[in-house]
């Protein structure tokens, strides 16, 4: 394998507090100092901004089941695009990811046609019904990193709590679509002015708030990490920032259109704006925005939720719920967040590396020499208009086609091999 | 401004002021057809009208077919159940398949919100909404208007009193968006579990007491309480709901003497409303009937009315 | 932009409705008052309310009616947008009566064709004429003026106006409309 020698980047590495002007080198698809490289290709990246590879938790890539919206090739190319090195692929498929042979499928149809690397997710329950544990050893053994119901919501309080107990005993981390139902039944959108002068059915806030109550105090009494998907109220906000102030093992993500759509953008029928949890109103799209801030949440995951035209093309009530936003997630943050200066950009970069790191339980997920070289590198400076034509990915469901962002991917490196590069994948 | 330039009518909430008095100036005309031996005007001749209705309905119905006959349209009625959406076709597939018969207006109910402006959107012929959901029902609301125009003449500073189940109500909601634009004061009543609080951002008066919501209305609209409302926890009873917020005759002795009570029909009696109160001297429900025949018939000459 | 050019001015017009209100009076010898005027929307209403005042100063006291023939127009849905449609006034019975259709000019005959349609949905009258202050003569249905004061010879695509002052006591002249487009 060649040897790659970045230089005069501004070097960005999160987990060892790393912000500087430098060069890095890659050797044998590893970090490695640039003084020991022979003879490398040399990258010159003055002005660009390069950083561990983009990690997201939140992917559905719909193989097997709805191979028509996306597989598990062309979801693992939008997020090379994106800047993902890596990407946690939620079990909802058809059949679900529940057992250890769905997992052996999902980890030979990645090696053999991802171009970035897919960790696989098991179910918490059997089908994802919320109804018997799945097997959770086996699913371990298959190569899970994580465990969840992704899409729906454990209502049986004393079975999560089992599940929980023993994911703990396995060291699988829970990532947990927070939902309860009766308070959702029926909703389409977030329940509040908009839903009410729409005349549309609700779905409140405190639908996710009980959930993520209760999982905060399951944490507590278990002792075991419990990850919030999709946060999208300010009172789930609230309730995280004082469990981890605590010191309650919890942690939430944030979605990039949480961050930058409120329900008002459903006024015009736009089924694209249609996803679980719904858009929510400004004065909770601030409230998360200032929980980044603060670091109460500390990921941001893009649940990138493939549908085809046809499944969307249709009345807002019978449409499916969710976005693409692999394609989309580092620009529209770097736009809202880092552009407008609520945040530096190393701190973004940490929700979009070490802090998705932390919640999978991996070590040191730095530059540092010897570690697998996956790189994402950022044109803070680039300027363009998204353009969903240019998707890597099967569906073009995005609510942001034809909005102005900053922040560009350049170039996307997994395991010291370029795959993605001035918007081609290589 | 004193012409119509749009190939659909959705919702009040997309007109202006302007707008709606047009509408209501030209069904004033269109009232004057009705009353004449011949009560047809061959303005839609030569033009197909397919009253498609993905909901059951009947006065509604029956009142856009009489509109449509008396501008001499040929008229297509489809029902939900008859119509090809159970064999698994998508509803824009279903419309398309009607507009390719070069029909020129689709008069459209539906249960989903917005269904009728995701239609439009995508159709070239016309779309007459016809009630969507909870959403827009612009007819029913329009007529009402008319008809207190005609009682009452002008809007402006006019107490008007919304009365039941509104968060599930398309004509509250298209009423509270005319209404507001031709600058009446709306009042929105009924159980707190029917009537959310939000209303209040846009300028509505939020009440939860039916004295404080009748005691200076000039109009009383009720609407109709479905009673499966109350199977979804939103109420004890129909007859706690009856006694709270139904007008009785001795409701009327805390109204104003001349207050005009509205429903969009079709009644329960003695339950929202008292048969004496329906049948009483305030009444202008058979009137709102009445004026809704003219209402579409304007709706639907100046929709079909634009080149498309 | 419109620019105008006058054909006639106030006083050449307002001998012009003299006239025509002679007509009516020699074709209506035997001096009665159960015919009817029925001016047509826009400019036939303060016309035929002019007519009615020059008829009452000779001794007769026509009925009048205004009607708008919007409902029967037969360019509906080939237009952009629709005019506003103006009140339809007719408070006497129509059937048997003699009544005369009042328009300011006479272009295509469009107008009159549907103003009969309109005028015969209201009942069975026993004679219709037409009375109009211009000719254009060149109609394009069979349909002629009986009454008639003045004629003008323009290209089809230009406009003729007749103009009231806002109290319509007074007509303000005759205009050629988009003359500037053939200067």
């Amino acid at each position: 394998m060649k040897e790659i020698l970045f230089k005069n980047a501004r070097v960005i590495d999160p987990a060892r507090g790393l912000d500087a002007v430098g060069d890095v080198g890659v050797s044998e698809g590893k970090f490695a100092a640039p003084e020991a490289l022979k003879s490398p290709e040399v990258v010159d990246l003055t002005g660009k901004v390069l950083s561990p590879g983009f990690i997201d938790i939140h992917v559905h890539l719909r193989q097997p089941g709805n191979t028509t919206a996306e597989t598990v090739a062309s979801g693992s190319r939008a997020a090379a695009a994106g800047g993902f090195t890596s990407i946690v692929a939620m079990p909802n498929t058809n059949p679900p990811a529940d057992t250890a042979g769905a997992i052996e499928y999902l980890r030979r149809v990645a090696e053999e046609q991802a171009v970035v690397r897919v960790l696989p997710c098991g179910n918490m329950s059997k089908g994802g019904k919320g109804e018997e544990m799945a097997g959770i050893g086996s699913l371990k053994a298959a190569g899970v990193v994580a465990l969840s119901d992704d899409g729906r919501c454990i209502q049986d309080h004393s079975l999560m709590r089992h599940v929980v107990e023993y994911a703990k005993s396995f060291g699988l981390p829970i990532l947990d679509h927070c939902e309860e139902v009766t308070l959702a039944a029926g909703g389409v959108m977030n329940e509040g002015k908009w839903s009410v002068l729409l005349g549309m059915n609700g779905i409140a806030g405190a639908s996710e708030e009980l959930i993520i109550a209760r999982n905060i105090l399951f944490a507590k009494q278990i002792g075991w990490r419990i990850h919030m998907q999709h946060v999208s109220t300010a009172g789930s906000a609230e309730m995280l920032r004082r469990a981890r102030a605590e010191g309650i093992p919890v942690s939430g993500e944030a979605t990039p259109h949480h961050l930058t759509l409120t329900d008002e953008c459903i006024k015009y029928f736009d089924t694209n704006y249609k996803m679980n949890p719904p858009l929510r109103s400004e004065s909770d799209r601030q409230a998360l925005i200032a929980a980044v801030a603060d670091g109460t949440i500390t990921v941001i995951a893009t649940d990138h939720a493939p549908h085809t035209a046809t499944a969307k093309l249709v009345e807002f009530d019978n449409a499916p719920f969710g976005i693409i936003g692999l394609e989309t997630a580092f620009p529209l943050c770097f736009t809202e967040l880092v552009a407008s200066g609520v945040i530096p950009v190393e701190k973004l970069i940490e929700k979009f590396t070490v802090g998705p790191a932390e919640v999978l339980g991996l070590r040191d997920y730095s530059l540092s020499e010897g570690n697998p070289a996956d790189v994402t590198v950022i044109d803070p400076k680039a300027e363009y208009v998204i353009d969903k034509a240019k998707f890597f990915s099967k569906s073009r469901n995005t609510p942001f086609d034809g909005r102005v962002v900053r922040g560009r991917v350049e170039m996307t490196m997994v395991g010291g091999r370029i795959v993605y590069r001035d918007g081609r994948i290589v | 401004m004193a012409q119509w330039k749009r190939k659909d009518l959705l919702g009040l909430y997309d007109l202006s002021a302007e707008e709606i008095t047009f509408i209501l100036d030209t069904a004033a005309e269109f009232k004057k057809v009705s009353q004449r031996r011949v009560k047809k005007v061959p303005a839609l001749r030569g033009m197909t009208v397919v009253n498609f209705f993905v909901e059951p309905s009947t006065r509604t119905r029956v009142s856009f077919e009489l509109a449509e006959q008396r501008l001499s349209a040929d008229i297509v009625n489809m029902q939900a159940q008859a119509s090809s959406l159970l064999k698994g076709e998508t509803l824009l597939d279903t419309v398309k398949n009607i507009e390719a018969l070069q029909v020129d207006l689709v008069v459209m109910r539906h249960s989903a919100p917005g269904a009728q402006n995701f239609i439009a959107k995508n159709l070239k012929c016309g779309v007459v909404n016809a009630g969507d959901g909870a959403h827009e029902h612009p007819t029913q609301a329009l007529l009402d208007l008319f008809t207190i125009r005609e009682r009452l003449g002008a809007f402006k500073g006019l107490n008007v009193s919304i009365i039941g189940d509104i968060v599930h109500s398309r004509v509250a909601r298209s009423n509270i968006w005319g209404l507001l634009k031709l600058g009446a004061n709306v009042t929105v009543a009924g159980p707190s579990t029917l009537v959310p609080r939000e209303f209040e951002e846009i300028g509505v008066r939020v009440c939860h007491n039916l004295r404080d919501a009748v005691a200076d209305a000039d109009v009383v609209n009720m609407l109709r309480i479905q009673h499966e409302r109350q199977n979804s926890g939103f109420f004890p009873s129909i007859g706690e709901y009856a006694a709270w917020f139904g007008i009785k005759t001795s409701t009327l002795r805390d109204m104003k003497p001349n207050a005009l009570i509205m429903h969009p029909g079709p009644i329960n009696r003695d339950v929202e409303l008292a048969g004496e109160v329906a049948d009483g001297p305030n009444s202008v429900i058979l009137e709102q009937v009445t004026n809704g025949l003219a209402v579409r018939m304007a709706v639907l000459f100046l929709v079909a009315g634009c080149r498309k | 932009m419109n620019s105008y050019a006058q054909l006639y001015d106030a006083e050449q017009t307002m001998r012009g409705v003299r006239e025509l209100a002679r007509q009516i009076e020699r074709h209506f010898s035997v001096p009665r008052c159960d015919f009817a005027l029925v001016g047509i929307h826009q400019m036939g209403v303060p016309l035929a309310k002019l007519l009615c005042r020059e008829l009452a100063a000779g001794g007769r006291a026509p009925e009048f009616g205004q009607l708008d023939i919007t409902m029967y127009r037969d360019d509906i849905g080939t237009r952009s947008m629709l005019p506003r449609i103006n009140e339809t006034v007719i408070p006497f019975d129509v059937n048997d009566r003699e009544i005369i259709l009042v328009d300011d000019v006479l272009s295509s005959g469009r107008t009159i064709r549907a103003a009969l349609d309109a005028l015969t949905d209201y009942g069975r009258p026993g004679l219709i004429r037409l009375a109009v202050l211009v000719d254009r003569g060149e109609p394009e249905f069979p349909i002629r003026a009986d009454f008639t004061a003045f004629r003008v010879t323009l290209p089809p695509e230009r406009k003729v106006m007749v103009r009231f002052e806002p109290d319509a006591d007074f007509p303000a002249g005759i205009f050629d409309v988009n003359w500037h487009r053939n200067q």
